[in-house]
């Protein structure tokens, strides 16, 4: 009898295989030519060592561009958290029919492209764009504020167009919690922020961290967005390899360049994955 | 090309095809590929070049697969043996760049029916010259009711905040900063007089656009009002109505020879020299020089004329003359020190 019974626990590892060889064929082995490629001396051979990570760590200008970019993914994600929360807290307390019209207007923007979002922040932001002209007629400004091609102009661009990956994870995760537990907080005698901080923002936190890492990741990456609003003067690292790996040519500094920028965006990940892990910990506790 | 969905059906086909048989491969070449440019080159290629091409080769199939200079060289040199492109078209600084990486193939001068024809300059054996690109000074006559003379106009009070310039990835924004430095008593070996008066420039900077392409799209949104512009990149956006408008500054406006290569180790040589030859006959070159695109010709049998010759020059005697041709090789030389200087230094 007892050896007709498997056990269902057991992981079925070769059910993975074809997607572990697909991505063995199709992303580590391309990875692992970047970084040899990475550690040629020089764009036509010349030897192989780590002079080009001596080069980009040793230069305070190459350090900037990778700081700045993580920075900005600092800002966006938090402005994308700041917006989009209360957006799924209204979606999971809505009714029905409203649930269906906040949810097609968060995939509203996943089903234009990224290029046609970005062309219209163009025309938001421009001298002769909808804030500036809204501002003008209201006599709040007298000569058009410049919006395009700065840092805040981009934030603002890039949480748009982020937005349903933070939106989407907080959803999931505040459908979750049982109603009733905001409830029995407010039969103990909580008000509504003392709920909202001790028992659904705790509850909320993986759904915070999945968002977060989404928003993150696609924020630092987002090439188009940042050189179509952010424009030819702000380097971020997407463009700084493009700009060495196809401007100048020189492919060892530009796969230099994305190792680094590759493994600072994994140092970030792995920090949110360890909130993540703590959060998990705090809810359950 | 038009993509159909039998067009689509049969390319995903072919290509499954090949997947599963890769010895297919081999006998079986793909479309001959032109890497043109965005913009105003790929409309007036796509309108005027594929169909001349494919009627005079029996409807051969070809594809147009629009990029910058640098992006073709990139994609070649990252599989000569097989490159995915058969014909690239490139300023003066790539292409020096991609003859010196060897990933040209000579022209067949000998073959060739229209190559004598060519102007001079035109006639490089590396890759002859189909066309000239001309960049000056672009502004919009709504708002600059005075039409600029001059580079040194860029400074002048009035435009605090409404000049547009590029980075020096492109040919334009290197062109320009040369240009400038040649203005202040630099050369192309010597442009720390041109870094030094972009600087002065900043006041008057509203944008620094990461490409030429995007000059436009500023030019449209009211962003700029003036800013160092290609002849050719705004005939598309006068056709279309937005007021812009283009000026020879005084000290010349800056010219530069675009050339057309055969691809090393192209699997579509014969067709590559084909369409080649067609860019380079007098029936295409009059054409483009036509409105809308007014494309300036580099066959002498095509004489000059309509818009070119009033604004630009009526001869390519007289474009040589008046025009600025820059020295790209001693250009290229220093040019990876200077993206990395404008980098650092040009911030707004």
């Amino acid at each position: 009898m007892r050896t007709n019974l498997r056990d269902v626990t057991v992981y079925e590892l070769r059910l993975a295989a074809p997607l572990a060889a697909f991505f063995a064929v199709f992303f580590v082995a391309p990875l692992l030519l970047l970084f040899v490629l990475s550690l040629q001396a020089a764009p036509d051979g010349g030897g192989y060592g780590v002079a080009q990570y001596v080069a980009f760590l040793g230069d305070a200008f190459s350090l900037g561009v990778l700081g700045s970019t993580l920075w900005l993914g600092v800002k966006v994600t938090a402005l994308c958290l700041l917006l989009g929360y209360p957006v799924a807290w209204l979606h999971v307390r809505s009714p029905g029919w409203a649930k269906g019209v906040i949810m097609l207007v968060v995939l509203l923007p996943l089903l234009t492209s990224v290029v046609v979002r970005t062309f219209a922040w163009i025309v938001i932001l421009g001298r002769q764009g909808i804030v500036n002209a809204a501002l003008m007629d209201l006599g709040l400004i007298d000569t058009p504020l410049r919006m395009l091609y700065t840092e805040g102009g981009l934030v603002v661009a890039l949480a748009q167009v982020q937005m349903p990956l933070m939106v989407l994870p907080l959803i999931t995760a505040l459908t979750r919690i049982d109603p009733n537990l905001a409830d029995a907080s407010a039969v103990l005698g909580a008000g509504h922020w003392r709920t909202f901080r001790k028992v659904t923002l705790p509850l909320s936190l993986p759904g915070i961290v999945a968002g977060c890492l989404l928003t993150y990741a696609a924020a630092i990456t987002a090439f188009i967005t940042q050189s179509l609003v952010g424009g030819g003067q702000m380097l971020f690292m997407p463009m700084y390899i493009y700009q060495q790996a196809s401007t100048l040519q020189n492919w060892p500094f530009a796969a230099a360049i994305s190792i680094i920028f590759l493994a600072a965006v994994l140092l970030v990940v792995w920090l949110f994955n360890l909130l993540g892990r703590l959060s998990r910990g705090y809810a359950q506790a | 090309m038009l993509l159909t969905r039998r067009n689509l059906m049969q390319t995903a086909l072919t290509l499954g095809a090949m997947h599963a048989f890769p010895g297919l491969t081999w006998a079986q070449a793909r479309p001959l590929v032109f890497a043109t440019f965005t913009g105003s080159w790929e409309e007036a290629h796509k309108a005027v070049l594929v169909p001349a091409f494919r009627k005079a080769n029996g409807n051969a199939d070809m594809v147009l697969d629009p990029m910058l200079s640098v992006d073709q060289i990139s994609k070649v040199k990252a599989a000569p043996g097989n490159p995915p492109i058969d014909v690239m078209l490139h300023d003066p600084g790539p292409a020096l760049q991609a003859v010196a990486q060897g990933l040209v193939e000579p022209y067949p001068v000998e073959k060739s029916a229209h190559f004598k024809d060519l102007i001079p300059v035109a006639q490089d054996a590396n890759g002859p010259a189909p066309f000239f690109q001309t960049v000056g000074l672009t502004y919009n006559p709504d708002t600059v009711k005075t039409p600029p003379t001059s580079w040194a106009d860029l400074w002048r009070p009035e435009f605090k905040g409404k000049v547009g310039i590029t980075n020096l990835n492109s040919t334009l924004g290197t062109g320009f900063l040369v240009e400038i430095a040649k203005m202040h008593g630099g050369s192309e070996a010597n442009v720390e007089p041109g870094f030094a008066a972009i600087d002065k420039l900043k006041p008057n900077l509203a944008a620094v656009a990461a490409n030429p392409g995007q000059l436009a799209t500023l030019f449209q949104q009211g962003q700029i009002d003036i800013s160092p512009g290609n002849f050719n990149a705004i005939q598309i956006l006068k056709a279309r109505g937005v007021p812009v408008e283009f000026v020879a500054p005084k000290e010349g406006a800056i010219a530069f020879k675009t050339t057309i290569h055969i691809v090393k180790n192209s699997p579509n040589r014969e067709l590559a020299f084909k369409l080649i030859e067609a860019a380079l006959s007098p029936e295409v070159q009059a054409t483009l020089m036509d409105s809308p695109y007014l494309i300036v010709p580099t066959n002498s049998k095509v004489r000059m004329g309509g818009e070119i010759a009033k604004v630009l020059a009526k001869d390519q005697a007289e474009l040589q003359r008046k025009f600025v041709f820059q020295d790209w090789a001693k250009i290229n030389e220093q040019r990876a020190e200077w993206i990395q200087r404008f980098n650092r230094d040009i911030k707004i």
